[in-house]
């Protein structure tokens, strides 16, 4: 049995486990006293806040129950906020506002996260560069003094790497904490250097064109990456370990060697939902696993405060999963990463801590309470299946409105959309949460939309009273509980299924999870055109009227191009005997069973990120594209 | 029945949004047309390539990443510049492509762009109206691969439409070597040939070769073709590929199979390469002459023993590879092969391999054996040897 198993008998036991407790309760008359005294004691410690009208209000809202046995059900299966098995959330208080004068000391716990909602760049100013705020995600941080930072994660990526510099210098100029975002082009998305034939056009699209450490230096000139003030997010998984390694060379020479440990920020790298939805994998799936956990095992080593993958279901959820697809084909690749870095020796509670996720939420009923359920889950599977302490059972998740819900069709409609998606994550008390444009469909989001979709979320988190004044506004309603059993009950049966065709990895060498998500994509873009799923202004209420609006487009010009080919070659004129030297050792160490991150990082000091990656598919191959 | 509307699908280099071209795709072959599917992440050279090798009606490119306007002109530039017009563009990327964009790429030779909200059903009817049957004259004069390309689909054409074309005498060039793959789904055959092709490219920087694969599909109903997309090394200007649906034939072949291997067989190619569809191996599915050597390749699941008796394809096959090695069955796999070969009474080779792994040196071993001069004792037609005699190579 793979740990996946073993996560679908824990999480059975714990089921189990609680029902006996209940009963227990209500039985042992003193265990049942117990509970009840627990549960008067943990209403008198509830601090009271004021709304703006006076109204009173508890900070956490309980259920109105006084039976043990009730009492018993709630405490161990939901749990109290920043309690396990963390339903109700990861922290006890997430997006309150401070309490001006507390009354009563609730001890620590993170208020803010790493950012309670992201302000995208175009919130105050700057015109938005969407391609990547698209997929923005934001890791949740290691725990923190309240409001240390802000909650804006400035997300950049355009043309050439000065350019997104400016960008980046530009969005923070008024900040104190920089927590900057990167968005690559797609040449570097696919690890191929700009100097290639074939993807001249591409150079600089819809994210930054990376190459060398030397345009990783001028990426991030005039920032202090040392600084506790400073993270930086890199939206990238193909190549991650590569431009991790080119990250850390450009830290190195700017600031030298002891900068390591006090790198902060977060990568995505997670590749098996490349090979599952993405399509971002270009080295076949084990080797990719290779080079991923051989940085992971680095990072978790050297890197205290770096997160070196980001779990991605948004991905799997836009290729048109099933939200319940979703959250357990995230939730088991989560699993694997685990077990691959427990086989390794690494100790959970070293490595758990620094995993994060990131989800999708659309309009389906099931997202009431996915990101609910993903949390117990992870919790009662990291506990009880890998031995994790309380802070690596957190699931941490970074959540991002749905891009595929938003339509062309009087596109403005999107505005809605969006708002009840993020209403949807708030409910399921997300740590951050992205909003999407309402020109999603169209383009890369331009700044009059990224503004309003960035408003969306401080209207809901400052303006209106719905989540700032008590924990738990809105959990556990009967139905919410309705589609919480309902959606575990179907995690647990996509688990089981895995399971039988051999783990995750197993059934990945199946196209199992793949054909599923394409079956549901057509069913549901079936749905759509028979009519069964009512898209509001392309298939009901149809304008047939309505005009194609025009939108200003993002352009690379072709001297910037042809600026960024001429520095490459340059570089690798100068480096070229260097170059070689580390590419072979590189080679060597690859064909070895040794950590090959050194390596990496050695080479990116003179190689282009194109060199090395040719160089590695000479040794472990090129992935071959599962259909 | 008419011949199947036959269309190439892609995605754009740099762009992996394939979710919209996977509904169109089954869209499409629920619909009977027949769909070559190349992937994502292809450059417009190759997308070209396989558009003539598979002499396809139109192209449909999906393009979500930008620059749509440079990718779908230059492909239409690099089809003209071959000499190409009967073969259209069309395609869609929701709402990143504007209808500005569309009457720009109209004007430089794109047919039809679909834009966000599109029925399926309109794309479907679409196709069948605009690319449905109509005369496509011969390519005369045009560059061999071309002629070959638009010969195959004439043999295609007429089966479809109840012909029968005279056989030719089954003869070919000298120094054609043709090989026959089969084996059940799921062993790998085309990973492993794609490796195959990898290693002949490499020993003989001249070598031509020519891949003949097989999708399943129902008279009248569309297929998939989808061999293209994860055949990697076979995107390649001395590798001539062409993919058949089965349209109704059982046995893991088309009814245009033999005349289609006989014209490849004479045109000049050192390989020939022909896949089966994934089959039960109750039989022998090349039934050619012109096969000089079959392969048969197994997974090492096969199931029980008692299984293995039932396998005819064991007593014919000149070489027996038991792909995915790496898998725990393997050894016991591979004994039990062994047994059950030794009491044929043919020379026959038994190999193992793992085609997923990057220079694998099974793979390596079977290549040698495929290429090693012949001699006349290796056709699988010849009468059988005295004696069973098998080799594990
Ligand atoms: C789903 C999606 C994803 C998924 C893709 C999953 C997958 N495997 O396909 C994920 C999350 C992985 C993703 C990632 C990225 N994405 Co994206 N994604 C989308 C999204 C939300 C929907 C596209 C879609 O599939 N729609 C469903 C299809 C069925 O409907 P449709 O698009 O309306 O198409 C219709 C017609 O046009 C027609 N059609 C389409 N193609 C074809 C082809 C043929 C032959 C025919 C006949 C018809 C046809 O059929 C449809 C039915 O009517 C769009 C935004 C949007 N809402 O449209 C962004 C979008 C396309 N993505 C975008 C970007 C930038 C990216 C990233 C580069 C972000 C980054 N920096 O990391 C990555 C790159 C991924 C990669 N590998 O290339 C941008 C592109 C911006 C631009 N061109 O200016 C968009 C527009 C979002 C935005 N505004 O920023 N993305």
């Amino acid at each position: 049995m793979s740990k996946l198993g073993r996560v679908v008998e824990a999480v059975e036991n714990y089921n189990t486990f609680v029902e006996n407790e209940v009963k227990r309760s209500r039985t042992e008359k003193k265990f049942g006293q117990q509970m009840v005294d627990r549960w008067n004691q943990i209403k008198a410690n509830i601090p009271i806040g004021t709304a703006p009208t006076g109204l009173k209000l508890p900070r956490l809202a309980l259920p109105e129950i006084d039976e043990a046995g009730d009492i018993t059900r709630y405490l161990l299966a939901d749990g109290l906020p920043g309690e396990f098995p963390f339903l109700n959330g990861a922290y006890r208080e997430m997006y309150l506002e401070p309490m001006q004068n507390p009354t009563i000391e609730t001890g620590t716990y993170e208020k803010n996260g790493d950012g309670k909602k992201s302000r995208l760049n175009g919130s105050k100013n700057g015109k938005g560069n969407g391609a990547s705020a698209a997929h923005n995600r934001l890791a949740p941080a290691a725990p923190k003094p309240a409001q240390a930072e802000e909650p804006t994660r400035l997300f950049s990526g355009l043309m050439l790497a000065e350019d997104t510099n400016a960008r980046f210098h530009f969005l923070g100029a008024h900040q104190r904490s920089k927590r900057l975002s990167t968005a690559f082009d797609g040449p570097t998305l696919y690890g191929i250097d700009s100097d290639a034939d074939g993807v001249f056009g591409k150079i600089g699209e819809g994210g930054v064109a990376v190459d060398t450490v030397e345009d990783m230096i001028r990426l991030y000139d005039g920032f202090d990456l040392g600084s506790p003030d400073f993270s930086a997010s890199m939206t990238i998984s193909g190549p991650a370990p590569i431009i991790m390694a080119m990250y850390i060379a450009a830290a190195k020479r700017r600031f030298g060697p002891d900068i390591v440990p006090k790198l902060r920020g977060t990568i995505q790298a997670d590749i098996f939902k490349e090979v599952q939805a993405q399509n971002e994998t270009i080295f076949p799936v084990e080797a990719s696993l290779r080079f991923l956990t051989d940085m992971m095992e680095y990072t978790t080593r050297n890197m205290p405060r770096w997160y070196p993958v980001s779990i991605s279901g948004y991905h799997i959820g836009e290729a048109g999963s099933t939200p319940v697809q979703q959250a357990a084909y995230t939730l088991s690749n989560g699993f694997a990463y685990a077990e691959m870095m427990a086989a390794r020796g690494l100790d959970v509670n070293d490595f758990g801590p620094r995993l994060s996720f990131f989800l999708d939420c659309g309009l389906d009923v099931e997202y009431i309470a996915l990101t609910r359920v993903s949390r117990r889950i992870w919790a009662i599977g990291m506990r009880d299946a890998f031995g994790a302490g309380h802070k690596a059972q957190m699931f941490k998740v970074h959540t991002q409105t749905s891009g595929r819900s938003l339509v062309a069709a009087e596109f403005k409609n999107n505005l809605t959309r969006t708002a009840a998606e993020l209403m949807l994550s708030y409910m399921n008390g997300t740590n951050s949460c992205h909003s999407n444009s309402a020109d999603e469909p169209f383009t890369t989001p331009s700044e009059e939309w990224i503004r309003l979709a960035a408003h969306g979320q401080a209207i809901l988190l400052d303006e209106s009273g719905i989540f700032k004044h008590t924990m738990n506004m809105l959990s556990g309603s009967p139905g919410m509980k309705a589609v919480e059993r309902a959606v575990e009950a179907a995690i647990l049966e996509e688990f089981r299924e895995i399971e039988r065709l051999g783990g995750v990895m197993g059934a990945v060498e199946n196209r199992y999870q793949r054909s599923q998500i394409q079956t549901a994509a057509h069913r549901y873009e079936q749905q759509i055109y028979s009519g069964v799923r009512p898209i509001i202004a392309l298939n009901k209420y149809r304008n047939e009227n309505e005009e194609m609006p025009e939108f200003e487009l993002a352009r690379t010009p072709r001297s910037k191009q042809q600026l960024q080919v001429d520095r490459l070659k340059k570089f690798k004129a100068k480096n070229a005997r260097k170059a070689e030297e580390a590419l072979n050792r590189l080679a060597e160490v690859v064909e070895t069973d040794e950590n090959c991150f050194p390596a990496l990082m050695e080479a990116a000091e003179v190689c282009s990120l194109g060199q090395i990656c040719e160089r590695l598919q000479e040794v472990v191959g090129r992935f071959r594209p599962m259909v | 029945m008419a011949a199947p509307i036959r269309v190439l699908t892609a995605v754009p280099i740099c762009d992996g949004h394939d979710s919209a071209i996977n509904t169109i795709n089954l869209e499409f072959i629920r619909h009977g047309i027949e769909v070559v599917y190349l992937g994502y992440h292809r450059y417009a050279q190759d997308i070209v390539r396989a558009a003539i090798q598979e002499d396809v009606r139109a192209v449909g490119i999906s393009s979500y990443n930008g620059g749509h306007v440079e990718f779908f002109v230059e492909v239409v530039k690099q089809l003209r510049k071959r000499g190409v017009d009967d073969i259209a563009v069309f395609g869609g990327g929701g709402g990143t492509i504007t209808h500005d964009d569309q009457r720009v790429m109209q004007k430089r030779g794109v047919d039809k762009i679909f834009f966000a909200g599109t029925s399926l059903t309109g794309m479907v009817d679409w196709v069948h109206e605009r690319y449905g049957p109509g005369k496509r004259g011969s390519r005369d004069g045009a560059p061999a691969d071309m002629q070959l390309a638009r010969k195959l689909t004439q043999i295609e054409d007429a089966y479809a439409n109840g012909k029968t074309p005279r056989k030719p005498a089954a003869k070919k060039s000298s120094g054609t070597r043709v090989i026959g793959f089969t084996g059940p789904g799921g062993a790998g055959k085309t990973t492993l040939i794609d490796e195959l092709v990898l290693r002949l490219l490499h020993r003989d920087d001249s070598s031509r070769i020519a891949i003949l694969s097989h999708d399943p599909s129902v008279v009248g109903e569309g297929a998939l073709l989808g061999d293209r997309a994860t055949m990697i090394n076979s995107q390649h200007d001395r590798v001539f590929m062409r993919s058949m649906a089965t349209r109704g034939q059982a046995g893991g072949l088309s009814p245009a199979t033999e005349d289609c291997l006989q014209l490849l067989a004479q045109s000049g190619f050192d390989y020939v390469i022909i896949e089966t569809v994934g089959t039960g191996q109750e039989a022998m599915p090349f039934q050619s002459k012109l096969v000089d050597q079959t392969v048969l390749v197994m997974n090492p699941d096969y199931g029980a023993r008692l299984q293995l008796q039932k396998i005819v394809m064991l007593d014919l096959a000149d070489i027996i590879v038991v792909n995915k090695s790496d898998q725990e069955r393997a050894k016991t796999a591979m004994s039990e092969i062994e047994r059950r070969l030794q009491g044929n009474s043919r020379e026959q080779q038994l190999v193992s391999t793992v085609a997923k792994r990057h220079r694998d040196t099974g793979v390596d071993r079977l290549c040698d054996l495929l290429t090693q001069p012949r001699t006349s004792g290796e056709t699988a037609s010849e009468e059988p040897k005295g004696r069973a005699r098998l080799r594990r190579a």
